[in-house]
Formats: C-alpha cells, sequence, structure tokens
C-alpha cells in the first residue's frame, strides 16, 4: 500500500512543517536577541523593578532547551520520514521493523525449531523444555475451551485426559482435528422419534454401556436411526465424530433429561479449525502434548 | 519589523490575536491531518475491506452499546509480539467501513480485530453469559440481557443502511430491503456472535490499491 503521501501533498507537509519550523526559531531569535532598552519601549508599563515589555529575555536555559529541541527536529526529520514523500536516511518503516523482528527471530531460532521439527513425538514429549512450550501454548489456544488443565469445561468442551476421543485420538487424527477444526452433525431427531420416542431411545441408550435387552422398547429406532454413526453396540465412529455411548463418557452429561434433550435438538460442536492460526511446529507441539 | 513590534500589534488588536491562535493552532491539522484526508488508501475498499451485512452490523452497534470497546481494542499493531499472539497486523483498508472506527486505546481485555473464528458460536454465548463459566480467572462482566433481548429492537436497521449508503457503502435495495428479514428472529446475542465471528476474517493479505 502506498504509505507515504506523494505529489502534492507531500510538498504541501515538507513546505508547511519547514515553513513553521522557520516561524518558531525565528520567534525564539527574536525573543532572546532583539531586546532592547531603547525608547521604542520607554513608555511600555513598567511591571517590576526595571522590567518592562520587551526589555530582557527569559533565562537562558529555556533556550538551550529549545534549541536542542529544533536541532533534535532536524536531525530526527533528516534520519526518519516526515517529510511528505522522503524516506529519511535510515529507511525506517513498520513493515521493515517487523520483518527485521523476524529475522532476528529466525537467528536466534531456527536451530532449535528446526531440530525439534525432525523430532518424533516421543522425543519431543521427553523433552521438557518443548512441553513446557507446548503447555504455553495450550494456555494460550486451547484453555478457552478446554479449560486450563484441558479437563473439559461447561459440558461443551471435551476433556482431553479421558480415553473418549470423539474423533480420534492417533497422532494423526488429533492434527487433523486441530488443523482443519470439527464440525460435529448430530441431527435434531425430535419430530421424527416424536416425544415417546426419544424418551424410548434415551433410556436405550442408557443402557448401552450394560447389556443391552434386546426387548428395549427403543431398541427399534436405536437400530433404525443411530446406527449408521454409532454403530449397534454404541461403540461409536471417530470418522465420523459420533461419540462412543457404551462408556461413561459424555459429554453435554449422560442423566436422562440431558440425553433426551440432545436427541430432541441435536448437537453441533464445532472445534475451530487451528491450522492458519498456528504453524506447523506449533501444531506438532500440541499433538505431542496432547498425545502424552 | 521585529519580535516586540509584531508582538504589540496582536495584543493589541483582538480580531488578530484570535486569527493568529486559531492559524498556530491550525497547523499540526494542515499537516497531520489535511493530506490524510485526501488520502485514497485509507477511503478506498480493497479485498480486505468488509461491508457489514444487517446482522453483523446490529452486532457492531451492540458492541458499541455494552462498551466492549472501552475494554478491548481491534488494532493488532505491527510489532512481532502482536503478530504472534492474535494474527497478521490491520491494515488500513480493514476500516473503510468503519464508522466510526473502533480501534479502541485501552486492552483491558484482549485485543479482538482477528478474533473470528477463534471461538465456536456455543463458546462465545456460554462466555456473555458468564465469562467464569469458560474462563475462570476473567474479570469481564457478564452480559445475560442479550440472551433475552431482540435484535430487531436494537435500532432501525434500514435506516441505519440508508444512512451508510449515503455515506458510500455500497448497500443494494435489496440489502436494505431484507435488513428487517435478516433480524427476524435473533436475540442481540446473535447479532453480536455473527460480528464477533466475522472480525478480521476478511483480511487477505497486503493488498495494492
Amino acid at each position: 500500500m502506498a504509505d507515504l503521501p506523494s505529489g502534492f501533498w507531500a510538498g504541501w507537509i515538507a513546505v508547511v512543517t519547514l515553513v513553521s519550523l522557520a516561524a518558531v526559531a525565528w520567534l525564539t531569535y527574536s525573543l532572546y536577541f532583539q531586546s532592547d532598552d531603547s525608547e521604542e519601549i520607554a513608555d511600555e508599563p513598567v511591571w517590576d523593578g526595571d522590567l518592562r515589555e520587551g526589555n530582557k529575555a527569559p533565562p537562558m536555559w529555556w533556550f538551550w532547551l529549545i534549541f536542542a529541541a529544533m536541532i533534535f527536529t532536524l536531525v530526527y526529520m533528516m534520519l526518519y520520514p516526515g517529510l511528505g514523500s522522503y524516506e529519511g536516511i535510515l529507511n525506517w518503516s513498520q513493515g521493515s521493523r517487523i520483518a527485521e523482528a523476524y529475522e532476528n527471530f529466525d537467528e536466534n531460532f531456527a536451530e532449535a525449531r528446526n531440530a525439534a521439527a525432525g523430532m518424533s513425538l516421543a522425543e519431543m514429549q521427553n523433552d521438557l523444555q518443548l512441553m513446557d512450550t507446548a503447555e504455553r501454548l495450550f494456555a494460550r489456544e486451547c484453555a478457552a475451551c478446554h479449560g486450563p488443565e484441558g479437563r473439559g469445561q461447561a459440558s461443551l468442551f471435551p476433556n482431553l485426559h479421558d480415553i473418549d476421543w470423539q474423533w480420534g485420538s492417533t497422532p494423526e487424527q488429533i492434527e487433523q482435528t486441530i488443523r482443519g477444526g470439527r464440525n460435529a452433525q448430530m441431527i435434531a431427531w425430535g419430530d421424527i422419534l416424536g416425544e415417546q420416542g426419544v424418551s424410548q431411545v434415551a433410556e436405550y441408550v442408557q443402557t448401552l454401556s450394560q447389556t443391552p435387552s434386546e426387548s428395549h422398547p427403543g431398541r427399534a429406532a436405536y437400530q433404525q436411526y443411530c446406527v449408521a454413526c454409532h454403530m449397534p453396540d454404541g461403540s461409536g465412529n471417530p470418522m465420523l465424530g459420533a461419540p462412543r455411548l457404551s462408556d461413561d463418557i459424555w459429554l453435554y452429561g449422560g442423566d436422562l433429561d440431558t440425553i433426551k434433550d440432545t436427541l430432541t435438538f441435536g448437537r453441533f460442536g464445532v472445534m475451530p479449525a487451528f491450522g492458519e492460526r498456528l504453524d506447523d511446529l506449533q501444531i506438532k507441539l500440541l499433538v505431542a502434548l496432547l498425545v502424552r | 519589523m521585529d519580535g516586540l513590534s509584531l508582538h504589540k500589534k496582536i495584543e493589541e488588536n483582538t480580531g488578530l490575536l484570535i486569527f493568529g491562535i486559531l492559524f498556530v493552532s491550525a497547523i499540526g491539522g494542515l499537516v497531520q491531518l489535511l493530506p490524510v484526508l485526501n488520502q485514497d488508501s485509507l477511503d478506498t475498499a480493497t479485498v480486505n475491506s468488509h461491508l457489514y451485512s444487517a446482522v453483523e452490523l446490529t452486532g457492531r452497534d451492540i458492541y458499541i452499546r455494552e462498551g466492549c470497546h472501552v475494554c478491548h481494542s481491534q488494532q493488532v499493531r505491527p510489532l512481532i509480539a502482536e503478530v504472534e499472539r492474535y494474527g497478521p497486523y490491520s491494515r488500513a483498508d480493514e476500516f473503510v467501513y468503519d464508522r466510526p472506527f473502533l480501534w479502541g486505546s485501552k486492552r483491558t481485555g484482549p485485543d479482538l480485530h482477528r478474533l473470528g473464528g477463534k471461538f465456536s458460536d456455543d463458546w462465545h454465548r456460554i462466555h456473555l453469559l458468564n465469562p467464569r463459566s469458560v474462563v475462570p480467572n476473567s474479570i469481564m462482566p457478564a452480559y445475560p440481557w442479550l440472551a433475552e433481548r431482540e435484535a430487531s429492537e436494537t435500532g432501525n436497521i434500514t435506516a441505519k443502511l440508508s444512512a451508510l449508503t449515503v455515506l458510500g457503502h455500497p448497500y443494494t435495495e435489496e440489502d436494505i430491503a431484507g435488513a428487517d428479514a435478516a433480524l427476524e428472529g435473533m436475540t442481540e446475542m446473535d447479532a453480536l456472535i455473527a460480528y464477533l465471528q466475522m472480525l478480521g476474517t476478511s483480511y487477505q493479505g497486503e493488498s495494492e490499491l
């Protein structure tokens, strides 16, 4: 983007700046070095002793202060952009400053980053310093939803310490989850099942962790509608993000009312994509932390 | 003419004194503001500029009404620490349709300019209802009333869009005609979340004018 002014306005800035600087210089000079005791001011009122308007210069340390400020201004104007389209001797810009900061960053950390990038996940996990970094990364990017210790929160965001991984617990699956995000699609079954059907299926789902009864009234509807994602035995399908229903771990809650809500209104859990926000090494660090 | 006689002349002539004061105070503006007002990069839309939809604009007005900008800035500065934490630094062309801009001047909470897509809608909903339920050490106030109020009652959205059209925002006739319908059935919280989820997402990269 064209950030420095150009054309007429560049000239305008330079001229107005320099002219006003010169005017201040002249004003200072005239105050300090043109004071006189001549007749011209003889009819001015006397303020104190022999002090009249214009016959004494202000204290000299003021002058030196102003003088130093003006020298500073001139040097600054030469070094940095400020006079219209003039870029300054240092060629400084905000863009070049951050580019330089990244160069320094690369210089200082490229070696460590390359070394880490070449490590296996197990090697990463044994490096306490890297795991420390990974934990800070987790605190910054993940903790707001999954909780400061990753134990899940608000009956909406999964606990990352338990064995139940809705979208799979292999390093590859976790990486895919972080990079691309996940959108769960448990549609609302309230209209299809009806109120009674919802109750029956919810009750049946609760029994999946024990030995479900073959004659349970909710079994038929479960076998018809739910097995495609959650499997006949309720073991779930990480490819679809369909959680295991046959264990005692419930994201939204395992009490009857909550399961009925889930069936009636559906669930659309979202894991945002972090592929754009994090670089490859950062994602790898998080995976190493999570499968530890 | 020396300094003293000029001084005397100005001091004894009120009109001249007033003019002198105005002129001297205007110099800063003449140098800093006038050229910028004529600089295309600040008011020319690019791919990075996002024209707020009726819902997002309503959310933005709620953001202003609730004073979010008092604690949250919306400008990522061009410093490595900020870019690493928040994302690409803010560009001028991203604010072309911001009236008024919401850059803010103080960060009691984090910067929000690259917030869009970082959290799910559900997260925003429970966070606005009670920030402590997801961020235990948060000091942000709760905004439970947003979930109870109708977005269509926030203000006259049709009039807002028409007014912005006068200022050059390219809303079409259909945009304006469909504005009320777009807000139908939405709570203020829905509109605010739509706005938050859009923040910073239109940024494509450095663009030439």
